[in-house]
């Protein structure tokens, strides 16, 4: 299940002397999986945070027809998961077992319904076994895969990733590039690590100072020498590196 | 960072371990009521009530180097009330028997091993179960909802905290030659500072990961706590053991001053 999401001119600021995103229109269809990169500060992250109300800036946003505001935080949070850049940030619970299934009891599940979707996004994220350890004393990929099975578990149709390639060794990055592939929901990735987004983003946003610059098929974006210098997301230096090692 | 202070024993198993944790949390108040209220200066109850409390501990398995360490935080406040007691007592009055002297000094050390039975007691209760379990425990008993969400985020942010003060140790020590000099106050001052508001910037952030996932007030849990008739065995037979001492000493003392 999947679901659209519409962004029209939204615009927000942290504090009154600067505006953080600058209406921002983005259309994301059912299903897509879309990419935002930008530098750091951006405004890349503030734009997630909008998607299921942590944030409300002025301009609209809506998720499968619904639009974002108060009164409907429950069914848009249901809609839309949110993982964060830092797992720690998403922990808080004293065992795997109950992080992941606080998303599902909130929104009302029963205990029985609750277990299945618990042991079934485990499954997915290859942490059969771990329910009963302690979130806090796990690696940091492990961390990262419980972060996102928390998410998981509440069979979100939108789900937006905030750096999810960020302190990840390789393997890990393959493996996670793998599992955002399979997913069956529409994607929103936030990463500064452009390679890993060539692999699980089909279509491409460039955020600069808090406007989308461009917007088009990953292979347009990327191509466009001009437009990833100036948003400092050239990677030539590093075309230059593989070409002698590999 | 890996820590774990609070509920690190949590984990063992043993009978006190195995109770629910709204009977362990019943039975540890009822104990601690018998233990307090008891007569004023009344030492010889101790000979019963301490070896009952150090049985408790021997059965839980919870380390006694544990329990001491953990008693250490508040020995100043329970020494210096304890202390103060027979002293100011002293002080008070010109002249007064040696008598009196005596039983101040004997009220003294009721206060010391009251304080400290009922402390022992306590942390036995926080250390045998999952912090969790006993808010929901709580939560049964009726504890007021709004008291068991702000205690289950402070549970959650003294970790954050101990996270952000590991950090900046590490990040300090790895840029000094060794231990601080007084001299050099500041740097703990800005250290404390830094702290702080780490802290809150990322209790926030988790605050948001917690909206995001529907978090309402409540937390809510797949454990389901039920009693059954035999783990009553062993609170009933506590308490009833407790109250047989105190109601003896109580009469000892009545028969004796009447």
């Amino acid at each position: 299940m999947a679901a659209g999401v519409k962004i029209e001119k939204l615009s927000f600021s942290y504090t009154t002397d600067k505006q953080v995103l600058k209406e921002v229109s983005l259309e994301i269809n059912p299903g897509e999986k879309l990419g935002i990169i930008g530098r750091s500060g951006a405004g890349k992250s503030t734009l997630l945070l909008h998607l299921n109300g942590i944030l409300n800036g002025s301009g609209h946003i809506s998720i499968d027809g619904i639009k974002v505001e108060k009164r409907s935080l429950y069914q848009v949070r249901k809609k839309v998961g949110l993982v964060f850049q830092n797992p720690d940030d998403q922990l808080f619970n004293p065992t795997v077992e109950e992080d992941v299934a606080f998303g599902p009891l909130n929104f009302g599940l029963s205990c029985e319904e609750t277990k299945k979707r618990v042991r079934d996004a485990l499954r997915a994220m290859n942490l059969e076994g771990m329910e009963k350890s302690v979130s806090h004393h796990l690696s940091l990929g492990e961390r990262k895969r419980v972060a996102l099975a928390t998410v998981l578990a509440m069979q979100p149709e939108v789900i937006a990733f905030d750096e999810p390639f960020s302190s990840l060794d390789p393997e890990m990055v393959v493996q996670l590039i793998d599992i955002i592939q399979k997913l069956d929901a529409t994607l929103i990735v936030v990463s500064q690590s452009l390679l890993p987004m060539l692999a699980c983003c089909s279509r491409l946003a460039v955020i600069r100072d808090g406007v989308i610059v461009a917007d088009g098929t990953t292979r347009e974006i990327v191509t466009n020498r001009e437009l990833m210098k100036s948003s400092g997301m050239d990677l030539s230096f590093y075309r230059e590196l593989f070409r002698d090692y590999f | 960072m890996k820590h774990s202070f609070l509920d690190k024993y949590s984990n063992l198993d043993s009978p006190v371990h195995r109770l629910d944790p709204r009977v362990k949390t019943v039975t540890a108040l009822i104990l601690i009521i018998i233990i307090v209220s008891e007569t004023r200066g009344a030492l010889f109850p101790f000979l019963f009530y301490i070896p009952v409390v150090a049985v408790l501990v021997a059965v839980s398995r919870i380390p006694w180097s544990y329990i001491l360490k953990r008693c250490l935080i508040v020995a100043p406040f329970i020494l210096l009330t304890a202390l103060f007691y027979p002293i100011s007592n002293m002080l008070a009055s010109d002249y007064r028997p040696q008598g009196q002297y005596n039983h101040d000094y004997m009220v003294g050390l009721s206060i010391f091993l009251k304080a400290y039975s009922a402390l022992i007691l306590l942390i036995l209760l926080t250390s045998s179960a999952k912090f969790h379990n006993l808010l929901l425990g709580l939560r049964k008993l009726k504890m007021p909802k709004l008291i068991g969400i702000i205690s289950a985020l402070m549970y959650r942010y003294v970790f954050l905290i101990h996270d952000e003060i590991l950090k900046t140790n590490m990040a300090r020590d790895s840029r000094t030659t060794g231990k601080l000099k007084m001299s050099r106050l500041k740097v703990f001052g800005n250290q404390s500072a830094m702290v702080f508001i780490r802290s809150f910037e990322r209790s926030q952030t988790l605050y948001n990961s917690m909206l995001s996932r529907g978090f309402n007030g409540e937390f809510p849990s797949m454990s389901k706590l039920s009693v059954k008739g035999k783990e009553l065995l062993l609170p009933g037979v506590l308490i009833f053991l407790m109250l047989v001492i105190r109601l003896a000493n109580q009469n000892i003392q009545n028969y004796l001053f009447n």
